[in-house]
This record gives C-alpha cells, sequence and structure tokens, in this order.
C-alpha cells in the first residue's frame, strides 16, 4: 500500500537543542496511525514538519509523495489539521469560520458554502452555526475545528490531540465522527495522552519519547510484546511487601511495574502466577484482575516522572 | 480541481476575513477612529483659531483640516495594524490558522495591506465629507484625495506590522505611539509649517512618510497645486517600496520557525 508519511532519519534541531532525533517510520494510506509520548516527547515538532510549518534540520520526510518543508501548498492543500490550540477567530460565526477556512483552500462562494453546510449536519452543529465562537463549549469548539479542518477535503488528516478537555460524551462522539472518515478512506495522524483513545482509533503507532522511538506497532502487538496480556493490579502496596511478591515469582513471564503506590504484575500468562502466589500464601486479600491496557505500555516505557 | 489557487485570492480571502469580523462593529469603529481627530479639528481649528487667525495665508483651521485628514488615516491603520495585529498572531491564532492552510506570509501581509489601504480610504473619506460639510474643502482636486489615502493605508501598514510582529506585549506596542506616531503627529507639519524650525529639525521632519502625505492632501483640498508636490509623491512611493517588505521576514519566522 502506499505511504502517506515516510520520516527517514528526521531530525530537529532549534539552535544546540535537538527537540527530533533522526526518527523513522510510516503511514499507510486509509490507516490511523498514533503519534505517542509525553510532554516535550518531540510529537508537536513532529507535526510541524508533517504540516510544512517548520523547516527539516535533517534527514527525509515525504508528505503524500512530496518532499516536506515551509510553504510548500501542494501537501497543505492535501491536509486538515486540528491542531492543539483551536485557533477559531472569536470575531466570526461558527459559520463563518468553517466557510472562510474552505476559501483559503481555494473554494469558490457557492462551494464553500454548502461543503460547510454539509459538515456543520456532519458534526451536529448546524444550529450553532450563526453563533460566535466565543459562545461555544468545549466540545462544540472542538469540533467546529474538525469541520474547519475537512473543508478542504483533506486526503490526510491531523489529530493533534483532539479530545484534550472534552467531556465523555463529547469524546464519544468525536470518536465516531474520527471512525466515519476513516471508513471514507481518510489517512488520520493522531496524537493524544489518552491511551484508550490511542487504542480504540489507531490501527499502527509509535512511542517517542526524548526525539527517538521507543517502540512501534499496532496497540494489541505492544501491549503484548511490551507487557503482556493480563495485569493483576494491587493498590497501596507496602514496597517491601511488594518486592517479596516480585522475588517469589521471578521465574515465570512476569515483568512487574510500580506506578505510584500500586504494583503491577503483568504477564500473558496470568494463572500459574496467581497459583504460585497462594503457594507462598503471598496472594493479597485485595488485587483486581484487568486485561493490559496501551497506558501500562505507555507508562512502562516512558516512566512515571512528571514531565512538566 | 475546480479550487483557485491563484495568489490573489489568498490575498483576498485574508481582506475577507477582516471585513466580516469588521462588519459586525463598524458603527462603533467609525465613532472612534472619527472622535478623536473631529475633537482636535472643532478644538484647535475653531477654538485656537479664533486667536491664532491665519497659517501659512490660510485660516488656521483650513490649515490643519487637510492635515488631520491625513492623521486618522494614519491611525486608523496604526491602530489596527498594531494591536489586531498583535492579537491575530498572539492571542487568537488567527495567522497560525492561515498559514496551517494553504496561505502564505506574503499572501497574509499582502491581505492585511489591502485591509489598510480600504481602512485608510473609507476612515479619510468619511473625514473629507465632514470637511466638506463645514465648508473647508476649496477645490475639485479633493476629489483626488481617495489616491493618496490608499497609498497611506499601505505604506503605514508596514512598519506598523513589523512593530506588531516583534512586540512581546501589548505595552511595547505603546512605544511605537509613543516614540512614532505621536512626534509624528505633532510636528509633520499638520499643526504649522515647518519653515521656521532649525534645519537640522525640518530636515528629519522631511524623513517622516506623514509629512509628504499631508503635503499632498492639504494642497488637494485647499486647490494650492505645485511642482514640489511631485518630490512628495515620489517619497510616498519609496517609502511604500521600502516598508512593504518590512515585516515579511519576521512573520516567517514567528509562524515557521
Amino acid at each position: 500500500m502506499a505511504q502517506v508519511i515516510e520520516a527517514e532519519h528526521l531530525v530537529k534541531r532549534y539552535g544546540d537543542f535537538e527537540a527530533v532525533h533522526g526518527i523513522d517510520f510510516s503511514v499507510s494510506e486509509g490507516a490511523c496511525f498514533g503519534l505517542l509520548g509525553p510532554n516535550g516527547a518531540g510529537k508537536s515538532t513532529t507535526i510541524r514538519m508533517i504540516c510544512c510549518l517548520a523547516e527539516v534540520s535533517s534527514g527525509r520526510l515525504t508528505v503524500l509523495g512530496h518532499e516536506a518543508h515551509p510553504g510548500n501548498l501542494t501537501i497543505k492543500r492535501q491536509l486538515g489539521v486540528v491542531s492543539q490550540e483551536d485557533y477559531l477567530d472569536p470575531s466570526l460565526t461558527v459559520r463563518e469560520n468553517v466557510e472562510l477556512h474552505g476559501r483559503f483552500y481555494g473554494m469558490g462562494y457557492r462551494e464553500a458554502k454548502s461543503r460547510a453546510q454539509e459538515l456543520l449536519v456532519f458534526l451536529q452543529l448546524e444550529e450553532k452555526g450563526s453563533e460566535q465562537v466565543r459562545s461555544l463549549s468545549g466540545g462544540m469548539r472542538r469540533r467546529a475545528v474538525i469541520a474547519r479542518a475537512l473543508m478542504g477535503r483533506p486526503r490526510l488528516l491531523i489529530l493533534d490531540e483532539p479530545t484534550t478537555g472534552l467531556d465523555p460524551q463529547a469524546r464519544i462522539l468525536v470518536w465516531r465522527k474520527i471512525r466515519e472518515l476513516k471508513q471514507e478512506g481518510v489517512t488520520i495522524l493522531l496524537t493524544t495522552h489518552y491511551m484508550d483513545e490511542a487504542q480504540r482509533l489507531a490501527d499502527d503507532l509509535v512511542v517517542i519519547d526524548h526525539g527517538t522511538i521507543l517502540e512501534r506497532g499496532t496497540p494489541g502487538d505492544l501491549i503484548n510484546r511490551v507487557v503482556g496480556t493480563e495485569c493483576l493490579e494491587i493498590a497501596e502496596c507496602d514496597p517491601g511487601y511488594g518486592q517479596s511478591l516480585v522475588d517469589s515469582i521471578q521465574l515465570l513471564q512476569v515483568v512487574s511495574d510500580w506506578q505510584g503506590d500500586s504494583l503491577m504484575l503483568f504477564s500473558s500468562d496470568m494463572d500459574p502466577v496467581i497459583a504460585r502466589l497462594q503457594e507462598e500464601k503471598l496472594l493479597p486479600t485485595q488485587y483486581y484482575r484487568r486485561r493490559a491496557s496501551l497506558e501500562d505500555v505507555f507508562l512502562r516505557l516512558t516512566g512515571r516522572d512528571l514531565r512538566e | 480541481m475546480t479550487a483557485n489557487q491563484r495568489w490573489s485570492h489568498g490575498a483576498l480571502m485574508v481582506f475577507r476575513r477582516n471585513f466580516l469580523a469588521w462588519v459586525k462593529y463598524y458603527k462603533s469603529s467609525i465613532l472612534l477612529n472619527f472622535g478623536e481627530p473631529l475633537t482636535n479639528l472643532l478644538a484647535l481649528g475653531f477654538g485656537l483659531g479664533a486667536y491664532v487667525a491665519t497659517m501659512a495665508g490660510v485660516p488656521f483651521v483650513d490649515f490643519i483640516g487637510p492635515g488631520l485628514l491625513a492623521v486618522t488615516a494614519m491611525n486608523a491603520v496604526t491602530f489596527d495594524m498594531t494591536f489586531e495585529a498583535y492579537d491575530r498572531l498572539n492571542e487568537n491564532g488567527i495567522y497560525q490558522a492561515m498559514i496551517t492552510a494553504p496561505l502564505t506570509v506574503p499572501q497574509i501581509v499582502a491581505g492585511e495591506y489591502l485591509w489598510e489601504a480600504f481602512r485608510s480610504l473609507l476612515y479619510g473619506s468619511v473625514f473629507l465629507f465632514v470637511l466638506l460639510l463645514l465648508g473647508l474643502v476649496h477645490s475639485w482636486w479633493a476629489l483626488l484625495v481617495p489616491l493618496p489615502l490608499v497609498v497611506t493605508g499601505i505604506m503605514f501598514s508596514g512598519p506598523a506590522l513589523l512593530v506588531a510582529a516583534r512586540a512581546r506585549n501589548h505595552e511595547q506596542l505603546f512605544y511605537y505611539f509613543t516614540l512614532v506616531i505621536t512626534p509624528m503627529f505633532m510636528f509633520s507639519g499638520v499643526f504649522f509649517p515647518i519653515a521656521r524650525l532649525p534645519l537640522l529639525v525640518r530636515d528629519i521632519i522631511i524623513l517622516t512618510p506623514l509629512f509628504h502625505v499631508v503635503n499632498v492632501v492639504r494642497a488637494l483640498v485647499l486647490g494650492h497645486l505645485y511642482g514640489g508636490l511631485l518630490w512628495d509623491v515620489a517619497w510616498i512611493i519609496g517609502y511604500v517600496a521600502l516598508f512593504s517588505w518590512l515585516p515579511i521576514r519576521t512573520l516567517k519566522r514567528r509562524l515557521t520557525g
């Protein structure tokens, strides 16, 4: 399948600071590709280069078959961007914001008008069309930004934290719309801090930190490979007791990880682990057995230190 | 693809954005851009004018009227292109949204200049109409005033947009008014001819763009045309050519750094 984004040894430097250290990845057509990482990992810088808003310092970056660099309008015309900040025009109505954006893409008056109407309906914003942007709730603003990003009928849609700050209902609506777009064949690049979101939406993803790629794969594949399918979670676990637990099962295939004061034991074969703990009389009275998630992978890979 | 990819289309859409925003508050905007020069005209022209009967051979109010017209145009452009452009860049991300869509910095800048030319034309023309009502327009040449207004709008946009792009906060924008715009307003021949000022001061004033606009507008409104005006026109065109490029580099760095 054709590659929509191809990055080879992609580097971005700001003066002496190297924000992205030679990363390689590719996004195939029609996929939803997740770019995950903590704050300051290099995600936004990578996205800025893909959007032709920042110069590539070295390496190669092709987007939709063209070399990405600031001012590459051939790429920009085929991109739709939902940026982290809304950047909606507070002086204009919702409809004007969306229509005008289409005109920035070169649409004529009538075409922009009918496309905007279509998208306001699609994103359930039709009734809010003539309202000023500042009267909208957070969820409506995000939907308006998505409508705006779709005006130019993009082949590649960049979603930079599309649901940050939204309530659960609004997130579910946005997810549904993203899935519908995927079904229409739009390629999507997604960044998010919500691992459940990435797990639901991404076909393929990379986890980056400090400007390098730590892992890549499908969500299920990463969970299996990095932690294992199941998790035994022991909350408020005493560190000494936790250590004895870990020691007792060290011969089994278990990955252990502390998340705060909770001990996580990961394995793809949990029954023998529980049996062993019972034998050793170490199984706590309260524990929580669940499927391992992408969040576990993320914390395991990027550590637990606060970034900001 | 049916999309209009002409360069001018992008610039026109930047103009359109400003127009759509402006029609929502145009009444208060006209009043604001208008109240101050009108107050100056009435207070100074008729108040001070009662004591200072003539200036350079014409009644004082006739002398300052066209000067204040030029100032109205300068201020209408400068306020918009400093405070509003600062917000478009730093507060509400309007330029960021434009640059993310397929617009380029030169298109954004050209659209802004076009818009400021319109503002200068509009607010200057309204002021010209008031001068007419007050009986202060003395020549059919005044019909040509819109021409220098359009050019003036573009001329004052470049430096103001540069200031907006470089400023780190609103306070820094005031420096531009205190250090550049207000001294120009006071000394560029709006209220008195510069002939009796010391030579060095005169040389500095001749370098200011407002001075030449005042000369041209005054000549058209009073009908006192003379060959030296061609020099003023040349200065103005020169400044347009020189200033128009000013903000492009800084804006490029700010938006695609």
